[in-house]
């Protein structure tokens, strides 16, 4: 679907994130920078018979220490994990933003914060207590911990946000989704500002038994496009944005960190597993139409890299239908390779990743990329990110299902 | 006051946001600023603690929580039945 039509211009003024590679941005960048890998011993529960023993958990993470100071949300450190992941993320974006929140008009603000599949952590403790426990009811917090609106929810009573709130729910698009969505709030003048990601805490043991079902995780690694990649890596955290509408960030003398200038989604409308080369493209053409950019304009491209078989093999050809015989000097890595794959909180990250890329000049690399797979013949930027000026970024989401949705970054509108 | 009424009135503190050491039999739920999520924590305490269950639905006035003094005539009384019970059994 082509996207380009006119409205306002929408900014980002503030990030936010939790990732097994840092808990803060500034600690998620370093853990970049330094190419570090957030993979692991799985941990926290009985792994019983578990044949995949790696994931990439957050460590020590402390919801009391991280949101003490929450004065609207009362009941926050009770909730699930992935509000925990989603309220600490949206935090330190507000923060950033210099947003004091509530809006004078709190119902032209949004709160879109999508999760893939919400509180599974909490599910598996209560049906075990139910069915394994024979206890004689669920804590009484249980449903709410667990609803996939949840995280969208405390995070918009925190900040007294009354204008549209709620989960987007599409696998590994999820994030990428409800950003998409936010700025076309702002661009349609429905609101003036947005908290939008999402948030992911599925590490559980009836998690991976069922990822272990479909066959796609590593017991090793994550190596996206390595020629010894054999699944991807699951993962935790958060990632969200700050958006508002230019002059609403010019009014109140914001730094602007930069302009979410396209939005693209196609969905393959195929297969839950087996992607298109068609629907990729058509979010990416989509997303640099919107941006009213050429693809030689792009300058780092942060791929899905999931690390399966199947994706990496697929994207790289749907960018080289969307890129032509640029695709071969675009500079393209999957930070999935560090942070793992942290499920519907991926584009959240990865658009935080990118976002930073633009500001300090310097990409970052693939880790674990030592031979390229067959099929993968692009610059994946393997190993050692690298200083480059980076001026308009975008960032790819395709989840199962077919589920495509692309975002396209550029400078601070002048 | 008995053991019963420590134990409910330690777990309603334990629910409160800002715990206060004033609460009497007398004082009603409504001043301790207890709202009907801290109301299904207290509840879910109550009868873990105790090992009984308090029939109570959250859509209906209750009376028997009107004050801290009727909760604990409610617990007690629960635990007498499920005594009685018990030794009919």
């Amino acid at each position: 679907m082509s996207q380009s039509k006119p409205g306002r211009r929408v900014v980002v003024t503030g990030l936010g994130v939790v990732t097994p590679i840092g808990t803060t941005v500034d600690e998620f960048w370093s853990g970049l920078k330094a190419g570090r890998s957030g993979v692991s011993a799985l941990e926290g529960f009985p792994l019983d018979d578990l044949k995949i023993l790696i994931a990439a958990q957050i460590k020590g993470f402390d919801p009391k220490q991280r949101l003490k100071h929450f004065k609207r949300d009362r009941i926050i450190t009770l909730a699930d994990r992935y509000s925990w992941f989603a309220a600490t993320a949206a935090d330190e974006a507000v923060r950033m933003s210099g947003l004091q929140l509530p809006e004078a008009d709190p119902y032209r603000s949004a709160c879109i914060i999508g999760s893939g599949a919400g509180g599974l952590v909490t599910f598996e403790t209560a049906y075990r207590d139910l069915f394994i426990h024979n206890k004689r009811a669920t804590h009484p917090l249980t449903l709410l911990r667990i609803i996939g609106s949840s995280a969208a929810a405390h995070v918009g009573i925190e900040f007294g946000v009354k204008g549209p709130t709620f989960a987007t729910c599409s696998a590994c698009s999820t994030a990428t989704h409800a950003i998409g969505i936010a700025r076309d709030y702002i661009r349609d003048n429905v609101v003036d500002v947005a908290i939008a990601g999402a948030s992911e805490s599925v590490i559980n043991y009836g998690t991976m038994k069922a990822w272990q079902a479909l066959h796609v995780l590593s017991p090793e690694g994550c190596f996206p496009f390595a020629k010894k990649r054999n699944g991807t890596v699951l993962a935790e955290g958060a990632g969200i944005l700050v958006l508002e509408s230019l002059e609403h960030a010019q009014a109140r003398g914001a730094t602007i960190l930069a302009e979410l200038c396209g939005y693209g989604m196609a969905s393959d409308s195929q297969d839950m597993v087996k992607p298109t080369v068609e629907g990729p493209s058509v979010a990416m053409r989509d997303a640099l139409a919107d941006a009213g950019l050429k693809p030689e304009q792009i300058d780092y491209l942060n791929a899905h890299g999931t690390a399966t078989m199947d994706n990496d093999i697929n994207e790289t050809k749907a960018i080289k239908e969307v890129f032509g015989d640029y695709a071969y000097k675009l500079p393209i890595s999957s930070t999935k390779s560090m942070h793992g794959h942290p499920l519907g909180a991926g584009g959240g990250i990865e658009a935080v990743a990118c976002i930073k890329a633009m500001h300090e000049g310097w990409v970052p690399p693939t880790i674990g990329l030592d031979e390229p797979g067959e099929g993968c013949d692009l610059d994946y930027i393997p190993n050692v990110g690298r200083e480059k000026k980076v001026t308009y970024v975008m960032s790819n989401s395709f989840a199962f299902g077919g589920l495509n949705a692309v975002l396209v970054f550029g400078p601070p509108p002048a | 006051m008995d053991e019963v009424a420590t134990k409910v009135i330690d777990i309603l503190k334990k629910h409160m946001k800002e715990p206060r050491d004033d609460i009497s039999l007398d004082t009603q739920l409504t001043d301790l600023k207890i709202e009907s999520l801290d109301l299904a924590m207290i509840v879910f305490d109550i009868e873990d603690g105790f090992g009984i269950e308090i029939p109570y639905n959250a859509n209906e006035e209750v009376e028997a929580f009107k004050t801290v003094g009727s909760v604990v005539d409610r617990v007690k009384s629960l635990i007498a039945a499920k005594q009685a019970s018990a030794a009919k059994a």
